[in-house]
């Protein structure tokens, strides 16, 4: 029976299943129950008949519903069936959209690289800037030589911006240009700050290239560069009085050369080393000068750089001046200030050949003017002061100690000017000064002798001066002057001279019969007789056998045999000219002298022949 | 006189003489420099000045002689007159001595001069008309009695200063066209211009001094 065991077996499970079912612990039939008594009302056949239809009638219902529902929901699924075809189509178009914009992109990628090619041409990155204006932020002032080349960017951008502006780009060229000035202006402006503050320091090595190249640019504004050039000038006078101070006070290092001071007991030393010192500092400030603008334009400042130089020479010419002075009015010596005038003119003329002008020259002028001054009135002082006291003449009629030694000191100046600078006026100056005074006091200390001695010792004089003199050029109107003195006094010598031989030889009386006579025979005149005639001739055979002899003595004295010679041959012409009228008398038949030739034997020729031996 | 061109054809030798004071020495510096010398120091001994002048188209070379007034230095110049062409004679017009002592001045000049020496008197500072003591008219006279040439002349203003110097030396020079003055003489006075150092153109007549001769 397992068959009906098993019938009654799903019978049991089923019981059993309907037994255990607990329906108000179904939810499912507690809600159909629930919807049931909403239209289940009333317990009845008709409506236990109806309940089913009722429930399909419901069903229908209800599926109706569902049915219409749905078709909403379709609608909606249609429109947004519709709208996502719209919205396909839009994406569409923005893809035609954004392929054309890709296009369009690219176009401006392009023009994108031509800008940054025109930031890189046109205007200035910012390390550029940077070595133009230095960096703001650390207050950093320091110039490298990277701004220059900015500044080279700079005026080449500018120059740029001229054919910017023909290619039709006005304003943007002019807003550059207007920017590139604004930036060149504060570049030159900072250098110019910088170039003042370094540039008395050209001399060093590691400034020495900005400062040149600095001071190259800053030629195109002339006024900051002048300033500059001031400012250089100021620290360098300073600087250069300093060191010369120095060099006077304290010597160099370790005192290596000694301190100019230290000799200025010995005048013509101490203004020597101070004026080699000028010399040789301020070609080292004209060097410097033209380091500082080595790079510039010569050709517009050689004006500005001269009164640079002079400038910076300024402050050294008062403590020269100083010191100067102070060794001419000390100095007494005319000799030594002599020397001095010599060597300022020198150094006047080597400084003048490297600084022109200014302070300096004029001072250097003023001290030569006053060292001649000073030179010439201790000169005079000096001949004074030797001729102070009338000397007589020495007996040997030579020039006295004091006109000796004047023209020693006379022939020691001349051969000093001689070689000097500007000797011409130098040595009329000298001359005048000691030959003026001398010529006096020859002519004093003549005054008081006798004719002849005069004569002698003035000729004397004046062959010691002719000699002294002759020596130099420049000379030719002291030495005509000389000469007409000594023309004068042996005019004098000879006359004495002659009238010496005449009265010797006994001729005065015959020469006065000679000159007197008349028709009357010669012979016959007392004092012409043969006899006494004879007289006469025989000095002249004493006078021709020693020629010497009747000189009187004084013209040995004469120091020029030259002079000694014109002398005496002018006074045998004087005698010959009597012995010929004398000869041509005795000769003459008119005069009645018997034998003419035994009287006087010898012709004029002769005589002369005999007296020029 | 040492080498060198020279632009002139004569030398002429003047000597000026007269009392101290006259100005003989301002006279020179005027004709010389065209300057007057105001505080001039007496001359010792003598002086010397040049100057060239042009004579009848001739450059002619003045070396005058400016002596010391004072008596003592009258050694000194005698042997100044020897070789003098012109002597310039001065007084002073304000001071009737110095024009008082010409007579004695003339007679050195005479002695010690050659005979065709020209003698050319002037009275010096006819600027100082007020103070004059000497007559125009009187000196005149006296200049025509010894044949002296004669004009009043101020060394201050500087005139007649000029024509003084100028007119001896017209004088002078026309001696030598004439003939009168040997230019060989060695006291002549004048020279030609190539005048060798130490003179050697000495004549036969050079005339010995019978001033000396005497004593």
């Amino acid at each position: 029976m397992p068959e009906l065991s098993e019938k009654e077996n799903v019978l049991s499970k089923r019981l059993n299943k309907l037994l255990e079912t607990r329906v108000e612990n179904d939810q499912d039939t507690l809600e159909a129950l629930k919807e049931l008594s909403t239209f289940y009302c009333d317990n009845s056949l008709q409506a236990r008949r109806n309940l089913r239809s009722q429930i399909e009638k419901r069903s229908l219902e209800i599926n109706e519903n569902f049915l219409s529902e749905f078709r909403e929901v379709k609608e909606s699924f249609d429109s947004i069936c519709d709208d996502i075809t719209d919205m396909s189509k839009s994406l569409q178009d923005m893809t035609i959209r954004l392929q054309n914009a890709k296009k369009q992109t690219k176009h401006l990628l392009e023009q994108t690289s031509i800008s940054t090619a025109f930031m890189n041409t046109f205007i200035l990155r910012h390390e550029e800037l940077v070595a133009l204006h230095g960096n703001k932020q650390k207050r950093d002032l320091t110039i490298t030589p990277e701004i220059f080349v900015v500044l080279d960017k700079v005026k080449k951008i500018h120059n740029d911006c001229k054919t910017l502006m023909q290619s039709g780009y006005q304003t943007l060229a002019l807003d550059v240009m207007e920017q590139m000035t604004l930036h060149q202006e504060g570049a030159l402006e900072r250098l110019y700050h910088w170039t003042q503050n370094h540039c008395r320091n050209v001399d060093n090595l590691d400034l020495t290239n900005l400062l040149t190249q600095a001071m190259c640019r800053l030629q195109d504004r002339p006024v900051l560069f002048k300033y500059v050039i001031d400012e250089y000038c100021i620290s360098r006078r300073a600087v250069l009085v300093g060191e010369f101070i120095d060099a006077l006070t304290r010597g160099g290092p370790s005192g290596n050369p000694a301190p100019i001071e230290m000799r200025a007991h010995d005048p013509h030393v101490y203004v020597t080393d101070i004026l080699v010192w000028l010399n040789k500092a301020i070609p080292v400030e004209k060097q410097n000068l033209h380091l500082l603008v080595s790079l510039c334009n010569k050709e517009d400042i050689s004006e500005l750089l001269t009164n640079a130089l002079a400038s910076i020479c300024e402050g050294i010419c008062h403590p020269l001046k100083i010191r100067i002075d102070k060794i001419l009015n000390a100095s007494t010596q005319s000799s030594s200030l002599y020397a001095i005038t010599n060597l300022i003119r020198y150094y006047k003329k080597s400084m003048g050949k490297v600084s022109e002008g200014g302070l300096l020259a004029l001072t250097l002028s003023d001290l030569q003017e006053k060292s001649e001054q000073i030179f010439l009135l201790a000169l005079q002082q000096q001949v004074a002061n030797a001729l102070v006291r009338v000397e007589t003449p020495p007996r040997d009629l030579s020039p006295t100690p004091a006109i000796s030694h004047l023209l020693a000191v006379l022939r020691d100046m001349l051969s000093t000017a001689s070689m000097s600078e500007g000797r011409e006026t130098d040595m009329g100056k000298i001359v005048q000064c000691i030959l003026d005074p001398l010529l006096r006091a020859v002519n004093e200390q003549s005054s008081r002798l006798p004719p002849t001695d005069m004569a002698v010792y003035m000729l004397n004089c004046l062959y010691a001066m002719h000699t002294c003199l002759s020596l130099y050029e420049f000379m030719d109107d002291k030495l005509e002057r000389l000469q007409a003195h000594s023309d004068a006094q042996l005019d004098t010598l000879t006359s004495e001279q002659a009238s010496s031989l005449v009265a010797n030889l006994n001729l005065g009386p015959i020469y006065t019969i000679l000159q007197d006579h008349s028709n009357a025979p010669l012979s016959g005149i007392p004092g012409m007789e043969p006899s006494n005639l004879r007289n006469f001739l025989g000095k002249l055979d004493v006078l021709v056998s020693s020629p010497d002899s009747m000189l009187l003595q004084q013209i040995h004295l004469l120091s020029s045999s030259k002079h000694k010679k014109s002398v005496q041959k002018r006074a045998f012409d004087v005698l010959l000219a009597i012995y010929k009228q004398l000869y041509e008398g005795v000769h003459y038949a008119n005069n009645l002298y018997d034998n003419p030739e035994s009287i006087l034997p010898r012709t004029p020729n002769e005589l002369v022949k005999m007296l020029s031996k | 006189m040492s080498a060198g061109p020279y632009n002139y054809s004569y030398i002429f030798k003047y000597i000026i003489i007269g009392d101290m004071g006259v100005g003989k020495s301002c006279l020179l510096h005027q004709f010389t420099e065209k300057k007057f010398m105001s505080d001039c120091p007496h001359t010792i001994g003598v002086e010397f000045g040049t100057r060239i002048i042009e004579v009848a188209g001739q450059k002619i070379k003045l070396q005058i002689w400016d002596t010391a007034g004072q008596e003592r230095f009258r050694a000194v110049t005698r042997s100044y007159y020897r070789g003098a062409a012109g002597a310039l004679m001065v007084y002073d017009i304000t001071r009737r001595s110095t024009y008082n002592h010409l007579s004695s001045w003339l007679t050195d000049t005479r002695n010690l001069t050659n005979p065709s020496t020209v003698i050319f008197l002037i009275g010096n500072k006819c600027d100082l008309e007020g103070q004059r003591d000497v007559t125009y008219e009187e000196a005149k006279q006296f200049a025509d009695e010894n044949g002296l040439m004669f004009v009043e002349a101020s060394a201050k203003t500087g005139q007649n200063v000029e024509e003084a110097f100028l007119e001896t030396a017209r004088k002078i020079y026309q001696s030598i066209q004439d003939g009168r003055l040997d230019l060989n003489a060695a006291e002549s006075g004048v020279q030609h211009k190539p005048s060798q150092p130490g003179r050697n153109t000495l004549s036969s007549d050079q005339q010995f001094n019978k001033d000396n001769c005497a004593c």
